[in-house]
């Protein structure tokens, strides 16, 4: 369902020379599983993703969506997703009802079909009491709820979660987490990204460690404690990214 | 482009925007309140106005009392009501006298022994003293604002008047010229000084005509005698006519400014405030089009452009209407001066000519805001944006400004002068009524494209808040430059040598002076290729890039083919470029100034030691230096913008810009375009040189030839040219040149074309498969 081959990503910087978010970064995620992102801040995680939701190009490298190319068939590419975000807002100035209801006219849904599966939505997720409240009188939670209504309305096959559990309260993020997890059962193929362990643990089929823009480790949770001989995933991972900071450090030496 | 998913995002866009407050304060209340509010202040002051008083100081006015015959001047403190135009004026100037100022009083009296220039000279020393306290005196009165203007009758004036009415009682000659005459004195840098003094002098003119008539009366001569006719003009303009015409100016401009205004805000909020608010990513993940999210926001802009537009002119309209009404109440405003509302004809073409502007202004904000990282910064863009646009909507208020060819070619201006003349009831000749019409268009497409590619630039999309530190963005420039130049620098390139070029062309024609022969000539085309055109290039080749062999398009041997084809294009070229010329002088004609010089030119290059010399100079170096900045440097940075076309087209418009005069810049448009074509399509720098220095070398070789077949009519040349002055290639020359040039250009097609990763990644979209690996 994703199939991302040797994404590289490199921005302008001023200070630093050109950076480099993402470097050579391959992974598949299949239906009917949650494939986790797993870095610390500033991996490329959310580079990945946003390159997968083809709002940003590769400067290398390409991913195929659904069989489709990022890069040459972005639109198609954003048919078949459903992509959420710390940095996807709601409309300030729509109701809950609009704001879904617009971005399911936008994925081509016709009015019935529309109406029946906003109505689901709305019943599942609880957000019958905010259909007719203005975005900007929302809570986080509320917002929140309203994005997954957004990303889900056109029952994408494919799913891309970036950090969407940023700034949330354990209750919120609890349940979105569930919801995650129900579409999981439903089949949907999900990127999810994080920088929090025990999310990772609880949610994911199979996690890609990412630092410094490189796929350090790949495999389910088990895999990865087996693999480098650690009680839990934490110490994976801080074993790892060590690692990886000393090669780097000797590299530059 | 679905067209469904257009007008969803607009309605979508629409619906927000009316939700805010602040739009629709701007685009609705305010204009309401706006016009009563300025119509309440302009009441106010004109209250001020016609409440004021002018004091007037006079000096020596006593020497007039007892002169019976005289006709009155001075009244009780005032001018005698009969010298103004209407009675009510006499109380708006109030009449002081030296003794009202007593600090001052004997300094003041000391005017009456003021020298004027109708005065015997002679004087005694002691008066020049006497001037300089008078002065002082007057100047600290008028200084002060104690009076707006001093009036002097100097001691001798009534004896002039006696003097006058003697010599003509007594029909001889008089000495009256040897005696003074009054002075007005005022400060020319206070308005309200100057408009007293004009008061003043309109009252002691028909005071003097009074004067003329006693006199002219009491010697048995017709007053006729001064003036045997008057001058009446007729204005023949109907009230319609002259209204239109005040409209005609004021409307467009107007108009035009609210629309650029109610484009403004809307474009702010929906890019960089979506930007801002986090919104825009949610929108860009959505199945919709970047052109179709562009279109939407668009019409949106659109939208409320216009209404912000007629909204204001209905306001306006309807304060206008109180106000004129009410001035035409006062008195000081003529029943024949007096404006209605403008007619509903004017309204409808105004209306028209909304559609094409508010689209332009509002892709053109579009863009601005786009490129914006918040609302504040979207903020700053306005200034700039007004500064380009509203010389343009000045530029046809000026009298003496009229719709023609040239200026109808002109974004804004061109709109604007059409508008004014359709708002006159003058309807142009189709080709300027097109004319305008089509370059707005073609402006609001380029405009409309620029803003779609500021919404496929993640750099402009996703822009971090970075410090801007000087050092270290130019350290970045050189550390990590690319390959070739960025399209950004391609067009700073294009700015820098037109700049170079404003002040060496100043430069050049403050030290250029006498006749210009061939070492000036040399020297100045020498100075404007080299370091107007060459010297910005190369270095920023060197500075910029890392491969100036590729930028340059100096790495790959030319083949022989492509010599050969570029020098054929060279000669075929040639009559139909030279057909184009005269066409366009025909339609535009050349200016003597332009005439004068181009023969000026070619008489300096006549001077030359040697044809060959004068090849080099005018053919030679320009197409080295031209073609390394223009078909180098310039157009491997516009490359970047993903279609070979688009950079050929940008590159020779930018190549036109550069040539001072109107016919060459057209010409090399023209030219532009085959060498852009020729230097894409072969990837050498060469064919283009060859091309570019054959080309230019003809219009030398062109001048031997004329002469010989002028001298001869049965020389080979006579049958590809006319025998006619100026010499012509014959219209079947021209056609089958063309046609050879085309076939040539087409074997171009599908050469050794090396497309950049750009075009690469275009034409891998359109055709929806994967984009080629290696780039």
């Amino acid at each position: 369902m994703i199939e991302a081959r040797h994404l590289t990503k490199v921005y302008a910087d001023l200070h630093r020379g050109p950076f480099v978010a993402l470097e050579n970064l391959s992974f598949t995620a299949t239906r009917g599983e949650v494939y986790g992102l797993l870095g610390p801040n500033g991996a490329g995680k959310t580079t990945a993703l946003r390159i997968l939701s083809t709002v940003l190009q590769p400067t290398h490298g390409t991913a195929l969506v659904n069989g489709f190319d990022v890069v040459t068939r972005p639109a198609q590419v954003r048919k078949t997703i459903g992509f959420m975000s710390a940095n996807t807002a709601v409309y300030d100035r729509m109701t809950a009802w609009e704001m879904v209801e617009y971005f399911g006219r936008l994925y081509g849904m016709e009015d019935e079909p529309l109406r029946q599966r906003m109505e689901l939505l709305f019943e599942r997720l609880k957000m019958q009491e905010i259909r007719d409240l203005l975005g900007a009188k929302m809570s986080t939670g509320m917002k929140q709820k309203v994005s997954i209504a957004r990303a889900i309305v056109h029952d994408p096959p494919v799913l891309i979660f970036d950090e969407a559990t940023n700034g949330l309260d354990v209750l919120v993020a609890r349940s979105l987490l569930q919801a995650v997890a129900e579409l999981r059962d439903q089949g949907k193929c999900i990127v999810f990204s994080t920088h929090i362990m025990r999310e990772a643990e609880r949610l994911c089929d199979r996690i890609a460690i990412v630092h410094h823009g490189r796929l350090l480790a790949e495999g389910s949770v088990e895999e990865l404690r087996d693999r480098y001989n650690q009680p839990d995933l934490e110490e994976v991972f801080f074993d790892l990214i060590s690692n990886q900071e000393k090669e780097l450090a000797t590299g530059n030496r | 482009m679905q067209w469904k998913n257009v007008s969803l995002i607009y309605h979508r866009e629409m619906r927000d925007q009316l939700r805010d407050r602040r739009t629709l304060f701007l685009i609705a209340v305010l204009p309401l309140l706006l016009y009563p509010l300025l119509g309440t202040s302009f009441f106010q002051l004109t209250q001020f106005l016609r409440d004021h008083t002018a004091k007037v100081l006079v000096v020596g006015g006593r020497q007039l009392h007892g002169v019976d015959w005289l006709p009155k001047l001075l009244d009780d403190g005032r001018f005698d009501a009969a010298l103004f135009e209407r009675p009510d004026q006499r109380d708006s100037l109030e009449l002081v006298s030296a003794r009202d100022f007593p600090a001052l009083e004997q300094d003041l009296r000391k005017g009456k022994r003021l020298r004027t220039e109708g005065a015997a000279d002679g004087q005694l020393p002691e008066t020049e003293t006497d001037e300089a306290a008078f002065d002082n005196a007057a100047r600290q009165l008028l200084d002060s604002g104690q009076v707006e203007a001093v009036l002097v009758f100097p001691t001798g004036f009534k004896e002039r008047l006696r003097e006058v009415r003697r010599a003509l009682l007594e029909r001889q000659a008089g000495d009256a010229a040897d005696l003074p005459e009054p002075i007005i004195l005022f400060n020319s840098a206070n308005d309200k000084s100057q408009l007293t003094q004009l008061r003043v002098e309109q009252v002691l003119r028909r005071w003097r005509s009074d004067v003329t008539e006693v006199n002219l009366t009491a010697s048995d001569v017709p007053v006729e005698a001064t003036s045997p006719f008057e001058l009446r003009p007729r204005d023949m303009a109907e009230a319609e006519q002259r209204q239109a015409a005040v409209w005609s100016k004021i409307l467009p401009f107007f108009v035009f400014i609210w629309a650029l205004t109610g484009a403004f805000y809307p474009a702010v909020d929906l890019c960089a405030g979506e930007k801002e608010r986090g919104t825009l990513e949610t929108l860009l993940t959505s199945p919709a089009l970047r052109r179709e999210i562009v279109w939407g926001k668009l019409l949106t802009v659109m939208t409320f452009s216009s209404i912000t537009a007629l909204l204001n002119l209905a306001s306006l309209g309807l304060t206008g209407k109180f106000v004129i009404d009410q001035l035409s109440q006062i008195p000081a405003f003529g029943q024949e001066h007096a404006l209605s509302l403008p007619p509903a004809v004017s309204l409808l073409w105004l209306g028209a000519a909304l559609i094409p502007i508010s689209a332009l202004f509002s892709a053109l904000c579009l863009a601005c805001a786009a490129l914006a990282r918040s609302t504040k910064e979207g903020q700053y863009y306005l200034m700039p944006l007004m500064l380009v646009t509203m010389p343009l909507m000045m530029l046809p208020m000026s009298p003496g400004v009229e719709l023609n060819l040239g200026n109808s070619l002109v974004p804004l201006t061109g709109l604007t002068l059409l508008l004014r003349a359709l708002i006159e009831g003058q309807y142009p000749a189709p080709g300027l009524f097109i004319a305008p019409i089509a370059v707005t268009c073609l402006c609001c497409l380029l405009a409309i494209r620029w803003a779609e590619e500021q919404f496929n630039r993640e750099s402009v999309l996703f822009r971090e808040s970075e410090r801007l530190e000087l050092g270290r963005w130019l350290v970045h420039l050189v550390r990590d430059r690319g390959e070739t130049p960025s399209f950004a620098q391609g067009v700073l390139c294009v700015a820098i040598i037109l700049v170079v070029q404003f002040f060496i062309s100043v430069a050049l024609s403050v030290h250029q002076g006498g006749p210009l022969d061939f070492g000036a000539l040399a020297r100045a085309v020498l100075i404007s290729q080299l370091a107007c055109i060459f010297a910005p290039a190369a270095l920023m080749t060197i500075v910029l890039t890392r491969r100036p062999g590729r930028t340059l398009l100096l790495e790959r041997t030319p083949l022989w083919r492509h010599l050969w084809a570029a020098a054929g294009v060279a000669l075929l070229m040639h009559p139909v470029v030279v057909r184009l010329a005269e066409h366009i002088a025909k339609v535009y004609p050349i200016a003597k100034e332009t005439e004068a010089a181009a023969k000026g030119i070619e008489s300096a290059l006549a001077g030359a030691p040697h044809f060959l010399v004068a090849v080099l100079l005018i053919a030679v170096v320009p197409a080295l230096c031209e073609e390394i900045a223009f078909r180098g440097f310039v157009l491997s940075g516009l490359r970047h913008v993903g279609h070979k076309w688009w950079a050929i087209v940008l590159s020779s418009v930018a190549f036109g810009l550069v040539h001072p005069f109107l016919h060459q810049k057209i010409n090399a448009t023209v030219m532009g375009v085959v060498i852009g074509y020729v230097a894409v399509q072969s990837g050498s720098l060469w064919p283009c040189i060859l091309l570019h220095g054959l080309h230019n070398s003809l219009q030398l070789v062109m001048q031997h030839c004329a002469a010989a077949v002028q001298a001869d009519a049965q020389h080979p040349l006579a049958y590809i040219l006319g025998g006619e002055s100026p010499l012509l290639y014959r219209p079947l020359t021209v056609a089958a040149c063309g046609l050879a040039a085309l076939a040539m250009l087409w074997s171009f097609r599908g050469a050794s074309y090396r497309p950049t990763r750009e075009e690469q990644l275009e034409t891998a979209r359109q055709r929806g498969d994967a984009p080629l690996a290696a780039v």
